[in-house]
């Protein structure tokens, strides 16, 4: 059933056929109907015309002789076992009962003498075995019998036969060309599917091995070019994430090998030989650090692996700006003193954000800017609220980061001076999780670097109404 | 403080049962879930250290089970770190949770605050041999001499004043002291308590602050 429902190709071909049977149906009933209408007058009429013609006979007193003497002329007169003929004298025995199929004699008021005869004057009965009677009855006056009374009727058995026909014809005929129809309308779904069909092949053939092909347009009817262009689309933007977190990947097993490395080495190098206790406990706690270095890349790439933003934004909170910007100044404070960096934190308005997420990434911010941040200088933490939202700016001094790296700045991993920043604090990976944080909030992030000024800046759109 | 552990590690067990009865706790070991369980509703515990995967019968299925028949403080270890998971254990009724890897100091301090019984008064006056700290007028003598601390190097002080003895993580003291509640990748808790070792420590002859090599920060009298 299933199956069938989603078969376009049947369904029109179904749809065809039905719709032809029904068409060929109604007109074949119409035309049905003309036909039996114009059947029934010509057999009314022959009744009127043939008690027309008893009155004209009948008037002729040899005729009613004839009837008295011969009455098997009349009846082979009539010619068939389907007619009804009596005439007679209003009470008394009739003079003349045709009746070979021993029809029920209807009851029937005579139409008399001075009135014409008309189509309206035969009666219609439902006869016997669903096949139609039809009976007229008329007064005569004859010369010497006086008042007769005929009746006559006829079986319309013949007619019902050739109606019958007729209508066995035109199912006939509809059946045939809806059949027709529905095999030249599945072939012809069929051959105009086949363009979906090729596609399907070629996308068939898409794996990772060839991201870069695209699926060909080429041949394919006009219909279906949006949905190639948006497949074609999306194939890109997949290769694209596909490349990135493959790099990822490789990025992160690297950073894997130093910590251990480090392990692997210093504790096969202690192993070596016997110790004092003091050097194993160096041992030991060289390793905690690096184990704990490890721990947070962990930490950190479960972070981005993150990918369900409903979570996050649900636990959002309106938060003062001016708190979150002290908090941040005081969280620092003692790091940017030790390099003589003074930290200049103000800020007004609501930050609409999950405070953790939003510590995180001013926290990453602020711990790249005093790394990076001249001595003696100033680090400026803004949160500057505007109708939209509000816009946090982490401005530092230092050396300005050339154009070219700041586009990839937060891609993970990405590090500016390769050789430099390897270090037990630094993972390359602090500007991907801001960017990530931001992404989550729906918010934007960018950075711009001139004059030995860098500026990060954070949009956290704000709180609509039913949020 | 009698503590029951179900890990089904060995070498986690075995670092658990070792490390906490270092410390002087009486501890117990189950090596799965059925035993767990088992010694849970036999003893009487103080608290659990509850691994969630595990064979047999997992960690939520012991906490189901537990939680019909005693209400123990139970801290579970999960190595998912998905919201649902931890959502799904204090609802089952645990009290609280740590994200593998975690660090022991702070298994420790988590312990000691599910085993604190009934609410903790803060004392007003703090003594350490010669260091006063008067909580409610954020005065800090020592030996006399009246030490000046910014707000972040006193509550920095008081977290470890509170604290004596125990040994306390960098992620723990920047929760605490920061709320800060995430590793970050700078040595901010180093630099702040060295700072405050310059005004609390340096001029004096018996150090308060010692440094815990791999772990973290230990106040106390003795080093």
């Amino acid at each position: 059933m299933s199956r069938l429902r989603h078969s376009l190709t049947l369904r029109l071909a179904l749809v065809f056929a039905l719709l032809a049977f029904v068409s060929l149906t109604l007109l074949g009933v119409a035309l049905y109907r003309d036909l039996e209408r114009e059947l029934i007058r010509r057999d009314d009429a022959a009744l009127v015309n043939r008690i027309d013609q008893l009155r004209t006979f009948l008037n002729d007193s040899n005729t009613l002789e004839l009837i008295r003497t011969k009455p098997a002329l009349f009846q082979n007169m009539l010619g068939n076992r389907e007619a009804l003929l009596t005439i007679g004298a209003a009470g008394q025995k009739p003079l003349l009962v045709v009746n070979p199929g021993n029809l029920a004699l209807p009851s029937l008021a005579p139409v008399s003498m001075d009135h014409p005869l008309s189509l309206a004057d035969v009666q219609h009965y439902p006869g016997v075995d669903g096949v139609p009677f039809a009976a007229a009855a008329a007064t005569i006056e004859s010369d010497d019998m006086g008042s007769l009374q005929v009746v006559t009727g006829r079986l319309m058995t013949e007619r019902t036969a050739v109606l019958a026909r007729y209508r066995l014809n035109v199912y006939l005929f509809a059946s045939v060309a809806a059949i027709l129809l529905a095999l030249s309308g599945y072939l012809l779904v069929h051959r105009g599917l086949l363009p979906v069909r090729r596609l399907a092949r070629h996308a068939h053939g898409i794996g990772v091995g060839n991201l870069t092909e695209r699926l060909d347009g080429q041949g394919s009817p006009r219909e279906l070019l949006p949905m190639i262009d948006a497949l074609n689309a999306m194939l890109d933007r997949l290769g694209k994430g596909f490349v990135q977190l493959g790099q990822v990947s490789t990025d992160m097993a690297h950073e894997l090998r130093t910590p251990i490395n480090n392990l692997l080495g210093e504790t096969q190098v202690a192993l070596q030989q016997n110790r004092s206790v003091e050097a194993y406990q160096q041992l030991l706690a060289s390793n905690v650090e690096e184990l704990e270095r490890l721990a947070r890349m962990l930490d950190n790439m479960l972070f981005l692996a993150r990918t369900d933003p409903a979570s996050a934004l649900s636990q959002r909170q309106e938060l003062d700006a001016a708190d979150e910007m002290e908090r941040m100044a005081d969280y620092f404070e003692g790091l940017a003193a030790d390099v003589g960096i003074s930290i200049d934190a103000q800020g007004s308005g609501v930050i609409w954000a999950e405070p953790m997420l939003l510590r995180r990434a001013l926290a990453n911010l602020c711990a790249n800017a005093i790394k990076y941040g001249a001595a003696h200088s100033e680090l400026v933490i803004r949160a500057i609220p505007s109708a939209e939202g509000i816009r946090v700016v982490v401005r530092n001094h230092g050396q300005t980061i050339p154009a070219e790296h700041l586009p990839r700045l937060f891609e993970r991993f990405y590090r500016v001076d390769e050789s430099r920043e390897r270090s037990a604090h630094s993972n390359g990976l602090g500007l991907s999780i801001v960017a990530t944080i931001m992404q989550l909030h729906n918010g934007a992030y960018s950075v711009s670097s001139s004059e030995g000024v860098t500026c990060f800046e954070l949009f956290f759109p704000g709180r609509r109404v039913g949020e | 403080m009698n503590i029951l552990v179900v890990e089904d590690e060995p070498k986690a067990g075995n670092y658990l049962l070792n490390g906490l009865q270092e410390l002087g706790y009486s501890v117990s070991l189950a090596r799965d879930g059925i035993d767990g369980l088992h010694l849970a509703l036999e003893h009487d515990f103080d608290v659990i250290v509850l691994d969630v995967m595990m064979p047999k019968m997992d960690g939520w299925e012991v906490l189901r089970r537990l939680r019909k028949e005693a209400d123990t403080p139970v801290l579970f270890l999960t190595a998912r770190d998905d919201i649902a998971d931890r959502i799904k254990g204090l609802e089952l009724g645990a009290d609280d949770y740590l994200i593998k890897p975690f660090s022991f100091a702070e298994l420790v301090a988590r312990l000691r605050t599910l085993t604190r019984r009934g609410p903790t008064r803060e004392e007003e006056q703090l003594q350490v041999d010669d260091l006063q700290i008067d909580v409610l007028k954020r005065r800090i003598t020592r030996a006399g001499v009246k030490i000046t601390l910014t707000n972040k190097e006193f509550a920095l002080l008081h977290l470890f004043a509170t604290h004596q003895g125990q040994v306390l993580s960098r992620s723990m003291i920047a929760s605490r002291v920061w709320d800060m509640n995430f590793d970050s990748d700078t040595n901010v808790v180093d630099v702040a308590v060295r700072r405050l070792r310059l005004k609390i420590d340096d001029p004096f002859q018996l150090k308060l602050i010692h440094s815990v090599r791999g772990i973290g920060y230990r106040f106390d009298t003795q080093a």
